[in-house]
């Protein structure tokens, strides 16, 4: 074991032999601008809001019913023919807004979670965070008795599976895999739970919650989206206020109290963001996995170690989402792919890859 | 206490389970009617009840219960990693994966089921024994469990993926995938009991030769074994206990790592020790499991898998929290 080899923290250069290609493309020796904001996390977000963009206008042109780019745009301007009005406004509108708020929310939170647990691997999918949402959710949604919100259960759910995973935690750290185990458990007891409500439910009730329960955005109600839409408004201006708060944890623990930040405090925060956020996402989809490992990783890759890419994390979230729903519903054509599905298929393999590597690094 | 009259103790805890699965279940009819079957009178309907419904489960529940301890308890000396599971590892969801495809293409007979089961169990070891020969993977127990976790949820994905394509095998597949032992009859049982002889042999073959391999390689080979040979048996049994347990009963999570775990705490670490307290614990378990499924829901029924699952989570747990994992 290297351990001496190590950097003392993530943003000391010593890391540059580790770092990935795209941040030697363009690295300034001498800062002369450094008065003036870093131009690089800007470019970044720039960059993913164009793919953001381009990948919705394909999400809103292709379908059973294909419709040019520009008929698209006269039909957002509301100048396109009644069919395609009704097709935009109705049927793909309102999906592409869940996936995209869906896929910023779990990025989001999963960005906010590996950061404070100084895990990479430490996202509300991995450790069981989603299925406990879910758990709850579809117990309020089949009916024991609790006639409660699924947003509220979803919560509730999620809340209860972070203070499990966190207190358990408690002896070892949250950094090692062990943490991770722990999660692993939680998760698959919440889904047996989820599969025991299943099972005793009429067959009807449990075919019409299965998609659900694998994540799709097929049994979305309009209003969960819209208050998934405000409460991630409200989660990202706080997120961006805690960022600053939320770098310092990287350091040892002396040098951040040494900082003036709170450390105990900064990570409750962090975690009382998250797990709104994971909640409201799965009321909506349902429990997809792996877009909040892999978009947080991407807006890491672009940007340089250090900074925590709050927006880059749910604008990159929100393009794979899109891109996985548009994949879902058009490679199998008239049948559709739930897009929890499509995320764990793509995204299994690339955390094998991280869990297979020789080093056993997995800070974020 | 001890060791034997343990042994012996557990030997009648399962005598106790299986009679208590034969007498209880959900249906109107109460213990003493079944009780009066068992005795060698009843009623005719109440004996079908008996005979044809409980009967082929509990011995199910016996076979399986044996095969997934047995597998577990070897790959876990073999890896030598404690948390070393099937289910956990992607085997069982491997054969579960192969299975749904047959069923996909249109397999039904249960031989077949049973040979292509095994054959994705086998391609799923190959995966593990593969993982562990990656340097650092092989020395972290928990890296590999994740490793495994991630694999069996890509391989369910794929499995989702094949029920949407086909109603009529999704109405099938979806209920086995869960875990379960219900409504298995004779024919199935006979399909698998070849393949589990044949295992249970090579079990009593290589068990020494096992035990001296966990010494170190070295060793084994100083007292003339040859590990690579040791190796691809066991993998070969494993496939075949795991294979044939998946036909029979859907990939169970869990039991292949607490029947060693309770093995080992009782029996101490020697695989051959292990092994033999291996047989009584795991039908206990996969028995009291199936019985309570068919209790706690009553009119309906739960999957044997979610019960393992709520047994077996918890114990995995307690292993990773405890201060450090031993390494076997």
């Amino acid at each position: 074991m290297t351990l001496s080899a190590r950097p003392l923290s993530p943003a000391d250069s010593g890391a540059s032999a580790s770092r990935p290609w795209s941040h030697r493309l363009w690295q300034p020796q001498h800062c002369y601008w450094s008065r003036f904001p870093d131009p690089r996390p800007v470019l970044v977000n720039l960059g993913f809001a164009t793919v953001l963009v381009i990948i919705a206008g394909l999400y809103l042109a292709t379908g059973t019913l294909s419709l040019s780019l520009p008929e698209v745009v006269h039909s957002l301007l509301g100048q396109g023919s009644a069919m395609h009005q009704f097709v935009i406004t109705e049927l793909r509108g309102p999906r592409l807004l869940a996936a995209m708020f869906t896929g910023a929310g779990l990025s989001l939170a999963g960005c906010l979670m590996q950061t404070l647990a100084r895990n990479r691997l430490a996202t509300p999918g991995i450790i069981g965070i989603d299925n406990a949402a879910t758990a709850f959710a579809v117990a309020s949604v089949v009916g024991t008795g609790i006639s409660l919100a699924p947003q509220a259960m979803a919560l509730t759910g999620a809340a209860c599976a972070t203070a499990l995973a966190f207190g358990l935690a408690g002896a070892t750290g949250t950094r090692g895999y062990r943490f991770i185990i722990a999660g692993l458990a939680i998760g698959a007891i919440s889904g047996a739970v989820t599969q025991v409500m299943l099972s005793t439910v009429a067959l009807d009730t449990a075919n019409a919650a299965y998609p659900w329960t694998v994540g799709s955005l097929n049994s979305r109600s309009a209003g969960s989206v819209q208050i998934l839409g405000y409460g991630l408004a409200l989660c990202y201006l706080l997120a961006l206020l805690l960022r600053r708060s939320l770098a310092t944890l990287q350091f040892p623990e002396a040098v951040t109290t040494a900082l003036g930040v709170h450390p105990g405090r900064v990570r409750l925060g962090g975690l009382v963001l998250s797990v709104l956020l994971t909640g409201l996402a799965v009321s909506v989809a349902g429990p997809v996995g792996l877009v909040a490992l892999i978009a947080p990783e991407l807006a890491r890759t672009f940007n340089r170690p250090g900074h925590i890419p709050v927006t880059a994390s749910a604008l990159a979230g929100a393009t794979l989402m899109t891109l996985s729903d548009l994949a879902g519903r058009t490679l199998a054509a008239p049948l559709e792919i739930p897009v929890g599905i499509v995320t764990a298929l793509a995204g299994s393999p690339f955390l094998l890859w991280i869990l297979l590597r020789k080093s056993p690094d997995i800070r974020p | 206490m001890t060791n034997t009259t343990r042994y012996a103790l557990l030997w009648l805890l399962l005598a106790t389970v299986c009679l208590l699965s034969l007498l209880l279940g959900a249906g109107a009819s109460g213990i003493q009617d079944a009780f009066a079957v068992i005795a060698g009178q009843g009623s005719d309907e109440v004996r079908f009840m008996v005979m044809e419904l409980r009967l082929p489960r509990l011995v199910i529940g016996l076979v399986t219960g044996l095969a997934l301890g047995v597998a577990g308890a070897l790959l876990q000396t073999l890896t030598r990693n404690p948390l070393a599971e099937p289910g956990l590892l992607g085997v069982s969801a491997g054969s579960a994966f192969a299975v749904a495809l047959a069923i996909l293409m249109g397999a039904s007979t249960a031989t077949l089921t049973t040979l292509v089961s095994q054959t994705g169990a086998l391609a799923g070891c190959a995966l593990v024994l593969a993982a562990t020969r990656i340097p650092g993977v092989g020395q972290d127990p928990i890296r590999l469990v994740l490793a495994g976790a991630t694999l069996t949820g890509l391989l369910l994905s794929l499995t989702s993926l094949l029920m949407l394509m086909d109603q009529r095998a999704a109405d099938e597949i979806r209920f086995w995938v869960t875990g379960s032992i219900a409504g298995k009859r004779w024919p199935q049982l006979g399909a698998a009991l070849p393949s589990m002889a044949l295992a249970a042999a090579l079990v009593i073959g290589i068990a020494r030769p096992l035990a001296s391999l966990a010494l170190g390689e070295k060793v084994a080979t100083g007292l003339g074994h040859l590990p690579g040979l040791i190796r691809i048996l066991v993998i070969v049994v494993v496939a075949l206990l795991v294979g044939g347990a998946t036909a029979l009963a859907g990939p169970l999570a869990f039991v292949g790592l607490v029947v060693p775990f309770a093995a080992r705490a009782l029996g101490g670490a020697d695989i051959r020790k292990t092994l033999w307290f291996c047989l009584p614990i795991g039908p206990t378990v996969i028995i009291a499991a199936d019985t309570l499924s068919r209790l706690l829901a009553k009119p309906s029924e739960l999957p044997l898998g979610v019960i393992t699952a709520l047994i077996g989570a918890p114990v995995l747990m307690v292993i990773v929290r405890s201060r450090r994992v031993p390494s076997l």
